[in-house]
């Protein structure tokens, strides 16, 4: 028997309370699924030369298969953990972000930007810490909005990923995604404006 | 900034309505929506001038992770200290538990480096510092030239374990392989070295489960060196799929772990079989063993437990890396020895590495060696397992098979024995075929379905089976019934006429394999091709030697059962269903007593025997017929396709007799049924659906006729070509729908579009073209276009007249049709005649059904 990650069993077995109902199963896989998605993002940055892009799709996929032993789950634990893997993602990058940011003394203004896959203008790169503040202000009024840009934008699920995780239909997340994205961009460009006449 | 909830909705809603409009049209959706409103329309404005910037904005995804975090340096603090005798020099790798650093003596006594294992800081719990200890306890007991040879142990003053390891300067043996231009004999020889090495592991007990390349370091003397050995079992225990070595690799990948390591299930010394014979693959070809497109660790798991390995000798034809262009060495043992170590399953690999290496002895040798390929019987098996549910992404599989039965036919040229073999091989592939066409509980995806078909038929004829006719005509006559079951008649046709062409000229006119052609090709004439010639022909000199070669045991009853139904059908369909019911009746004694068992198909003959029954007016027997089947329902086994066809027929059934209640009630619980069974995109649900928007529609139910002959047409467009026999149905009946809601110009469009496929598919003399003039003709009546209605409905009717009996329900629309005409067009006197034929029926003594002729509108 392949011995599991000391985490695997521990994450398998949330998963299935999950499923069961327990409703702080989420809580409570957070930590271990955060710890792991940080020590892989580790291990890639140091061990890979500079050509090397870290994705944040593949971290969260090869997580799940590090830490979930698919022979025990079925898709619904699958779509939990990758809810949960989004979630971490975020906290990761957005926590790096602003300390990151805090460091550096030009505060607001000084921006730590992520280049997107191929970028094809200069224009497609987003403030994170920005965009984790307008999608909480999003949250509060439409959660799953927030969500369905969390699973897509950190988790780097597919359309078909998110609807299953939300259990809704493929055509909601693409329509809900739309107006989110609009309203995202709207406040994110308002910040801008504002920090700059500031 | 945040609206109320209840404004936030409204948002919603009016940005979803406008947002696919074109820019003219959005002012007034949104004055229309939010005139009473500014705040409303103010925020969706500024919502959809964002929408229009946002091309590309978050659309990605966090696509790159900065290089710079979480990078803390804390193992640097390493560098310069001391471990026993010896002073870390600089890092040269990391894996999941530990990292390792390049020493040397500190005494300087003499220059010799080793590389030191430490364990990292931070996972110093208890429990891995034992399993550290416990594996180095191991790795001591490991002497061998071609392991890298444990030197020292210790403990730091922070208690912490570490290693000290033989330092080899190495090249990994596949760019050695390469950068020194081996050839393919002396990468065996490389390979069985590194063979030899797992083996005396092996005998120690110890497996190394992680066998990779970068763990495989050839020295300047061309000796192999294993590295890692142990450690790996160690490091297992975090991260054996995972670890970091490759640099050159985008993404971290398990690609040499077995397909038990990725499940989770017992790891064996056959385990490192497993991932040996990856690594003999990537020497032999350049290449990895299973084509992936985007290498998620995902992905790659999936292809690891699910996907059969490229055979080498292909993998290198395609390569354009290799240097190795022996082809010719590959194919054969080479293929069949790094397949069987690569088998899925551990207990069809080599049982050990020394077999495995003893094996490649044998091939360099020129002896005969144990690999045997996988039988095609064996992964259409597992293939069949495997995708169950899957089958259009699992029918790629047919292609390689295809190629492997052509092969094991080919090598079937003498043995009787092993002619049955291959028939079972083709009856294997056949079943599959079969399973993915849209009459079965699969769920199918018939466009690709028929992407494989035209590449398995592409294949079988740049095959060279010029020694092999007969094999070649079976895969014809295979594909050509499967293009049948797909809709797809001309190439069905094609396919079955070669096939029958070719088996006449080898085994002559009446032998098995050219019955067995004949009756699928009899009933694509006699039905959706309307043939009626050709298939009744067919049929007349065919039925006897069929019987005769049932008898002999030469073909098997289904074959015969087949081409009773076929003829019964296509006898009704003539008009003689005297002559179609002892077919049926006779097919129904037979099958009763061929296969008692099967009272399902049973149940499908006797809702036809009652469709006939019904035309010669004999309502009594056929209702009886109906009411006992209906009452043995419960009985039948579940809820099964059988069942859904049964209740579907009866529907239909009950349809002409005019009992448009009771035939909705049937075909509604066929509908539950086949909806509980199949994929949406179910034919025979459109079948049903099909019959249930007729029944709507006689009863003047449009919107609920007109809801279900949508769905019919939708599931036949996603499933089948306009050539299906009830495509052109289902254009009349959605045609006649839109005539009777006022939508004229809609309704010729699809009238006119059934009539032209009709004339295209259809002989001259075939009813269903007969009766799609009459729908066209009836509705040009409605527009009082007379002129132009007339001679449709006097063609259909003459036409009619010569293929259907008298009292045909067909026969007896056309004539009600005309008289309407000729009432509508103010010629009374014209309807004379007409009028006067269809009393003369009535009165002819044959009761006709309750409505009669209504269903036959279509």
């Amino acid at each position: 028997m392949i011995s599991p990650p000391p985490a695997r069993e521990n994450v398998t077995r949330v998963l299935l309370q999950w499923s069961k109902g327990d409703q702080e199963a989420a809580a409570r896989l957070m930590p271990l699924v955060y710890d792991e998605l940080r020590g892989l993002a580790r291990r890639y940055l140091q061990n890979e030369r500079k050509d090397h892009t870290l994705q944040a799709t593949g971290l969260v996929h090869e997580a799940y298969l590090r830490l979930v032993d698919q022979t025990a789950t079925t898709w619904r634990d699958r779509a939990h953990f990758f809810a949960v893997a989004a979630g971490v993602m975020r906290r990761v990058l957005v926590d790096y972000a602003r300390a990151h940011r805090a460091a550096k003394r030009g505060g607001a203004l000084e921006k730590i930007e992520f280049d997107e896959a191929v970028a094809l203008t200069p224009e497609r790169h987003v403030d994170l810490v920005a965009l984790d503040d307008a999608l909480k202000d999003l949250g509060a009024f439409d959660s799953r909005q927030s969500q369905i840009v969390e699973l897509r934008f950190f988790g780097g699920l597919t359309v078909e990923e998110v609807a299953e995780v939300l259990e809704i239909s493929p055509r909601t997340v693409k329509r809900e995604w739309r107006l989110a994205r609009a309203w995202l961009r709207r406040e994110i460009v308002k910040g801008e404006t504002n920090a700059v006449n500031e | 900034m945040p609206l109320t909830n209840e404004h936030w909705q409204r948002v919603k809603e009016i940005f979803d309505a406008v947002v696919d409009l074109p820019p003219q049209e959005r002012a007034a959706t949104l004055e229309k929506n939010c005139a009473d409103d500014t705040t409303v329309r103010r925020e969706v404005e500024s919502l959809l001038q964002s929408d229009a910037q946002s091309d590309g904005f978050i659309e990605n995804g966090i696509a790159e992770v900065p290089r710079d975090l979480l990078d803390r340096h804390d193992d640097d603090s390493a560098i310069g200290r001391q471990f026993g005798a010896y002073k870390i020099i600089r890092e040269i790798g990391r894996g999941g538990l530990g990292t390792v650093y390049l020493a040397a003596r500190a005494d300087e006594q003499y220059q010799k480096q080793v590389a030191i294992k430490l364990v990292r800081r931070g996972l110093d719990t208890d429990d891995i510092l034992r399993r550290f200890r416990n594996e180095r306890q191991i790795l001591a007991q490991l002497d061998h030239p071609n392991i890298a040879r444990l030197i020292d142990g210790g403990t730091t003053d922070e208690g912490l374990p570490y290693f000290v390891m033989e330092f080899i300067e190495g090249e990994p043996i596949l760019s050695y392989c390469d950068t020194h231009n081996l050839s393919t004999t002396e990468r065996l020889k490389l390979f069985r070295k590194v063979c030899a090495a797992v083996t005396y592991a092996h005998q120690h007990a110890v497996i190394h489960r992680d066998l990779k390349p970068s763990n495989i370091l050839v020295t300047a003397e061309g000796e192999s060196k294993l590295l890692d050995f142990g450690i790996a079992k160690l490091l297992s225990a975090d991260d054996a799929l995972f670890t970091v070595t490759m640099p050159a690799l985008r993404v971290m990948t398990p690609e040499y772990a077995s397909p038990e390591q990725i499940k989770g299930g017992n790891i064996t010394t056959t385990s490192d079989v497993y991932s040996l014979g990856v690594l003999l693959f990537e020497l032999l070809t350049g290449e990895r063993p299973y084509r992936l497109k985007t290498r998620t660790p995902d992905e790659i798991a999936h292809a690891i437990t699910e996907q059969e390995p490229t055979r080498p000798s292909t993998a290198i034809a395609r390569s354009t890396s290799t240097p190795l262009r022996n082809l010719k060495s590959l194919r054969g043992d080479l293929d069949n020895i790094v397949l069987m170590a690569m088998r899925k399953e551990p207990a069809r690999r080599y049982a050990s590495v020394g077999q495995f290496s003893e094996d490649i002895r044998r091939h360099l040798e020129g002896l005969p060696v144990l690999a045997r390929k996988d039988t095609v019987a064996y992964r259409a098996s597992k293939f069949i397992k495997r995708h169950r549910l899957g089958v259009a992404a699992a029918l790629l599989v047919l292609l390689s098979l295809l190629g492997g039965i052509v092969a094991t036919l080919r090598q079937a040229r003498t043995a009787q024995r092993e002619r049955v073999k291959a028939e079972a091989i083709s009856g294997f592939l056949q079943g599959m075929l079969n399973a993915s066409s849209p009459d079965s509980s699969l769920h199918a995806r018939d466009l690709k379905v028929k992407d494989v078909l035209d590449e398995a038929s592409k294949r079988l004829a740049t095959e060279d089976l010029s020694g092999q006719p007969g094999v070649k005509a079976e895969l014809q006559r295979i594909i050509g019934t499967t293009y049948f079951s797909l809709g797809q008649y001309d190439l069905a046709e094609r396919n079955l006429t070669a096939a029958l062409e070719a088996q006449t000229r080898i085994y002559g006119e009446d032998s098995a394999e050219t019955l067995m052609t004949l009756v699928p090709l009899a009933t694509l004439w006699g039905g959706a091709k309307g043939e009626y010639a050709k298939a009744d022909k067919v049929y007349r000199q065919k039925l006897s030697p069929l019987r005769a070669a049932q008898k002999k045991g030469t073909i098997s009853a289904d074959y015969l059962i087949t081409a009773l139904n076929g003829f019964a059908i296509l006898r009704r369909a003539q008009g003689d269903s005297k002559q179609a019911e002892m077919l049926l009746r006779e097919e129904l004694t037979f099958t009763a007593q061929v296969s008692p068992a099967s009272k399902n198909d049973l149940g499908v003959a006797e809702a036809v025997l009652a469709l006939i029954l019904a035309d010669q007016g004999k309502f009594d027997e056929a209702v009886a017929i109906v009411r006992k089947k209906i009452a043995a329902i419960p009985q039948t086994k579940g809820e099964t396709p059988e069942l859904c066809a049964i209740l579907t027929g009866f529907g239909s059934f009950l349809m002409e007799k005019g009992d448009l209640a009771e035939a909705e009630k049937n075909l509604r619980e066929a509908e539950t049924v086949y909806r509980k069974l199949y994929d949406r995109s179910n034919m025979q649900l459109g079948d049903n659906l099909r019959l249930q928007a007729q029944a709507f529609y006689l009863q003047q139910q449009y919107a609920e006729a007109e809801a279900r002959i949508n769905e019919t047409l939708e599931i036949y467009r996603s499933a089948t070509s306009p050539q299906y026999i009830n495509y052109a149905t289902a254009l009349v009946v959605q045609g006649l729908i839109y005539s009777q809601t006022g939508r004229p110009t809609e309704a010729e469009k699809l009238l006119r579009e059934a009539v032209q496929l009709r004339a295209t598919n259809m002989p001259e003399t075939h009813f269903l073209r007969a009766t799609a003039n009459g729908a066209l003709g009836e509705f040009l009546t409605a527009q009082k276009r007379f002129p132009e209605a007339e001679p449709l409905l006097l063609a259909s009717y003459e036409s009619l007249r010569k293929s259907q009996a008298t009292n045909s329900p067909r026969t007896k629309l056309a004539l009600e049709r005309l008289a309407s005409l000729y009432q509508a067009w103010n010629k009374p006197e014209k309807a004379t005649p007409y009028r006067a034929s269809l009393e003369a029926n009535a009165k002819s003594g044959v009761s006709g059904p309750a409505e009669p002729g209504k269903s036959e509108h279509f």
